[in-house]
């Protein structure tokens, strides 16, 4: 018997993502977000104050119900299909000085870089340069950071696809960024008075947002569809069982 | 001997078994498995595996938790504090056999 520890290590640790069923939901998640703000962008006129606060409001409220949705939903099924067919695990507990430490390294290797290469960014030219060009680079410097974040867990959790996944997020970014820096994307109707949309940092926020949406749609498209071909080869790997195993 | 032969002969034979190392490995980053986890992903035998179940228990590796699920009888497999510690230090003394190799592999 050949046993590689290492590759035994991350089959353990990615036993939560054999299903699809995670993928799944953060692409539900995804395009359902992205939804939102394409309703609110192309929906009916309303005064720029009343968009703003409709569109935050129902973005944090989506993502606070559909993140608690998803955990329950994610729990009922590995109950319901998951557990009985390929077993059950309980993940490791992590402690209150562990989970600092993973927010010290998050912080340490995720916002840092970002800040660094804001204030790099505004050595190199003006603030308002920065802003007017931020439809370009956010969605791609967005991406590459998905991207990143989706290959080191790939490689932590041993999931090939998941470097699919990454180099979807970071093209799609990148191809964003490239489309609104060339030809620009057709950006939300204004719902500003002509004088205030007028305004530089205005006009960039209403283009970047458009940015975000395309980034968020094509991203989570893609983790659903990995989320179900994932699932349907679960499904044939590991049919329903007809007896308790104990 | 050399100091790379003296650490081989110094493992730990209860882990160093495939079947057993595998089992240790695959509960080493989790809290606990049922048994059928287990089957599944070390692919053994239901007989085999509880035998390698069975040594790693009596080794002290090993806390094992019966329970009923409704009534469907439920067995929790976890590694003891000394499990856990046998584990990383077998990965330790096996470390430098390994890098020794492939360097004298290249």
């Amino acid at each position: 018997m050949d046993v590689r520890i290492e590759a035994v290590l991350k089959r353990a640790r990615g036993y939560w993502f054999i299903d699809g069923f995670t993928e799944m939901a953060a692409g539900g998640l995804f395009v359902i977000l992205a939804g939102i703000l394409l309703y609110r962008g192309y929906g009916p006129q309303v005064p720029f104050l009343d968009w703003f606060l409709a569109v935050t409001s129902e973005i944090v409220i989506a993502k606070l119900i559909g993140i608690l949705v998803a955990v329950l939903l994610l729990w009922w099924l590995k109950d319901h299909f998951t557990y009985p067919r390929t077993g059950f695990v309980r993940g490791k507990r992590i402690t209150a000085a562990q989970a600092l430490v993973v927010l010290r390294n998050v912080m340490l290797f995720l916002f840092l870089p970002i800040l660094a290469l804001l204030a790099l960014s505004l050595l190199i030219a003006s603030a308002s340069n920065v802003l007017a060009s931020m439809p370009a680079w956010f969605p791609a410097a967005l991406g590459l950071i998905w991207g990143g974040m989706y290959l080191l867990a790939g490689e932590w959790l041993g999931l090939r696809r998941f470097r699919f996944l990454a180099a979807i997020m970071a093209l799609t970014g990148i191809a964003i960024g490239i489309c609104q820096f060339t030809i620009g994307l057709p950006s939300f109707p204004s719902k500003m008075p002509s004088e205030i949309s007028a305004l530089p940092v205005l006009n960039a926020v209403n283009r970047t947002l458009i940015s975000l949406d395309f980034l968020v749609l094509i991203s989570g498209v893609f983790l659903l569809i990995s989320g179900m071909l994932t699932f349907l080869r679960y499904r044939k790997e590991n049919p329903a069982p007809y007896a308790e195993e104990s | 001997m050399s100091g790379s032969l003296q650490n081989l002969s110094g493992l730990d034979r209860v882990i160093h078994e495939p079947a057993r190392l595998m089992l240790v490995a695959l509960l080493s980053t989790i809290e606990s498995a049922d048994f059928l986890f287990l089957l599944k992903e070390s692919g053994l035998t239901k007989g085999n595996l509880s035998v390698h179940l069975s040594r790693l228990e009596e080794a002290g590796y090993l806390h094992v938790d019966k329970t009923f699920q409704g009534k469907i009888p439920h067995t929790d497999y976890s590694l003891t504090a000394e499990g856990r510690t046998a584990f990383n230090a077998y990965r330790k003394q096996l470390d430098p056999i390994l890098k020794r190799r492939s360097g004298s592999a290249k």
